[in-house]
């Protein structure tokens, strides 16, 4: 049997903001398996941020069980929780989140220097990402100096440079025209299907939504939709994709 | 290079005018620091120059058990073996034999009671440089018999000048009292009464008669390096007769020596306080430094930097700024404390044209020190502070919560 990429099992997390309490998960259960590329979308405060900074061990569960790549996060202290993210995930941020001192190839090297790779063989692997995802014309330029799209990419090679099984993304198109956003997307599905990564990413765009082989709906801190074909996806979730919403049919 | 030091390095130039705030503060702080250190250190050497030049020595051979009664009619075991053993001694500039007797001096009516000293006339000029003051007459020479140099305030106590003679008693061994008469052959002015109140001298013959006690009751030795004074005692001491014993300066004269460490710890304080406030400055730098790139770190976490990697790299920028900051330090510093060694820092002004402590004159120009140990101390007074500033910076840097990275707004 495959060991499966993600486990959630009545995964909860509260915040607590004063005197209140928020609860952005109320109790999540999610499984994902190895390759799949996974969208994880829902309206704002829906806890699709929040699910995804606990996938990528950047926080720990209020309550319930997260087994992500057989490790229980939960259990895992920060120094190993750090060691995970390094080896094993790799992140692309809404905003990019490129280091602005750094030029697009020593941004993707930056990663690969944190692992203990040594200089030549960083350097050769990082150009060869970014050339993968069509920026060898670019790779001695600083972040300013490329355009969102361009950005997007360089952050997608230092998400994925050294080949992490598990990419988390949020919203990795918000800042995309279309066009971007579509090259994207192929450029996420074929690397996946060169390495066997395992993607999921948050998303509100109805053009991403069509690449993912597997929606899966948040509202309200829980799991609504799961489903494998996005054009079964309820349409008020995303607007533009799936069924009228009288048909939907939402879990 | 490796990535992270030269996102370090580049980082410090984002914000070009706080780190240049933050290297002059450094520098500023270092080149003071230098200036204070060069001249505690050329007080320092002062003060031991002065001491010894003003007939303490830096080590002196003295019988068993001087040092405990300090009495003058005490004579070492054998003075010429450990002459002979000091001046053999590489370091040694001059070794000079002393004998001292409590005399009562008299002419006519007037009577001074002083310490009179007994020397070697041809070496003794070089051990105590006030005796070279001569302003009548002439210095003491081998061979001279009754003769006798004094300063300038004992004989106007006596009412005496060059050529007359006067009576000098003093009790002898058995508690005999041995008198003879010695004429003044020169007078010596050092321009400070109380040092020249303090200066009677006659040959080692001379006293050894008058005391009746043969030998000398000290070897008075003065050294090229102050600073390698407790070497040379240690190596001095087994060549000396077995009963003799080797002391230093700074046992000779122990107001002297508290005095300098009581200055050293006031310089050493100020220097201090100094060092503190580049410290909090270059500290208010970097954490605001930090806080503008809170969310770059956050993401930097977020890729697995560890909380040791977020730390090093908030030190390696402190480190970067003290570097270039201990380079403009020595460039401003180096010419003051150059300037200072050479011309030194003239106190007449303040002080008139001497100053004395404890029968010493001490010149009222002080010179800095200019030394090898100029570099080092730069560095570790620019790195030294600049990585304490770097430490909470540092720890707040590797406290950083990696989920901001996906929870605030781009």
């Amino acid at each position: 049997m495959t060991e499966l990429v993600v486990t959630c099992r009545g995964v909860e997390k509260t915040f607590k903001t004063g005197a209140h309490e928020v609860r952005a998960l109320r109790g999540v259960d999610l499984e994902i398996g190895p390759g799949e590329f996974v969208a994880l979308v829902g309206p704002s405060g829906s806890g699709k941020t929040t699910l995804l900074n606990l996938l990528g061990a950047l926080d720990r569960p209020t309550r319930g069980e997260l087994v992500v790549l057989g490790q229980r996060l939960g259990m895992l202290s920060k120094r190993a929780r750090a060691d995970m993210r390094l080896r094993s995930i790799g992140f692309v941020f809404q905003a990019y989140n490129l280091v602005p001192v750094l030029t697009a190839v020593e941004n993707v090297e930056f990663v690969l220097e944190l692992q203990g790779m040594s200089g030549r063989a960083r350097r050769a692997r990082a150009i060869q990402t970014l050339e993968e995802l069509g920026l060898g014309d670019v790779l001695h330029r600083r972040p300013r100096e490329l355009s969102g799209g361009q950005q997007q990419r360089v952050a997608v090679a230092r998400a994925v440079a050294s080949r992490p099984r598990l990419v988390l993304a949020d919203e990795p198109t918000a800042n995309l025209d279309g066009e971007n956003a579509e090259i994207l997307m192929h450029l996420m599905r074929d690397l996946r299907d060169r390495y066997g990564m395992t993607y999921l990413f948050s998303t509100h765009d109805a053009r991403v939504v069509t690449h993912a082989v597997r929606v899966v709906t948040l509202v309200d801190g829980r799991v609504a939709s799961d489903v494998a074909k996005p054009e079964e996806l309820p349409h008020e979730i995303v607007p533009g994709v799936g069924k009228p919403p009288e048909r939907a049919a939402v879990t | 290079m490796g990535v992270t030091a030269r996102y370090a390095f580049r980082s410090v130039g984002r914000n070009i005018r706080r780190s240049l705030l933050s290297i002059l503060g450094i520098a500023i702080g270092c080149a003071l620091a230098l200036t204070i250190e060069s001249m505690n250190r050329g007080r320092d050497e002062l003060f031991a120059r002065v001491g010894a030049e003003s007939g303490t020595g830096h080590l002196r051979v003295v019988p068993a058990g001087w040092e405990a009664q300090r009495d003058v009619r005490l004579r070492l075991a054998d003075w010429r073996h450990d002459l002979e053993a000091a001046r053999q001694l590489p370091g040694v500039t001059i070794a000079t034999p002393r004998a001292r007797a409590q005399v009562l001096l008299a002419m006519g009516t007037h009577t001074v009671p002083v310490e009179l000293t007994g020397v070697d006339p041809e070496a003794e000029p070089r051990a105590f440089r006030f005796v070279r003051n001569v302003t009548q007459g002439r210095y003491l020479r081998a061979g001279d018999h009754d003769a006798m140099v004094v300063g300038k305030a004992v004989a106007e106590r006596l009412d005496a000048t060059v050529g007359d003679e006067i009576l000098a008693t003093c009790v002898g061994r058995g508690g005999r009292i041995e008198s003879t008469m010695l004429q003044i052959v020169g007078v010596i002015a050092t321009g400070n009464d109380e040092a020249d109140a303090g200066i009677s001298q006659v040959t080692l013959a001379d006293i050894e008669q008058l005391a009746d006690r043969a030998g000398a009751g000290e070897i008075t030795i003065v050294v090229a390096n102050w600073r390698h004074t407790d070497a040379l005692r240690a190596e001095l001491a087994p060549r000396v007769a077995a009963t003799d014993e080797v002391v230093t300066w700074a046992q000779l004269a122990p107001d002297l020596r508290g005095h300098i460490s009581q200055d050293q710890a006031t310089s050493r304080f100020v220097s201090g306080i100094m060092i503190v406030i580049v410290v909090l400055g270059v500290a208010s730098a970097q954490l605001a430094a930090v806080l503008d790139r809170r969310r770059e770190l956050a993401v930097l976490a977020a890729l697995g930097a560890g909380t040791w990697r977020l730390a090093r790299i908030m030190i390696e920028e402190a480190l970067i700024l003290g570097l270039i900051g201990a380079a403009i330090g020595l460039a401003i510093g180096l010419p003051i404390v150059w300037y200072l060694a050479h011309t030194g820092l003239d106190l007449r002004s303040l002080m008139g044209g001497s100053w004395s402590f404890e029968g010493m004159i001490i010149e009222p120009i002080i010179y800095g020190d200019f030394g090898p140990w100029i570099l080092p101390y730069v560095l570790v007074v620019a790195i030294g502070a600049t990585l304490i500033a770097s430490l909470y910076p540092a720890w707040f840097t590797a406290r950083t919560d990696p989920a901001i990275a996906l929870r605030a707004a781009p």
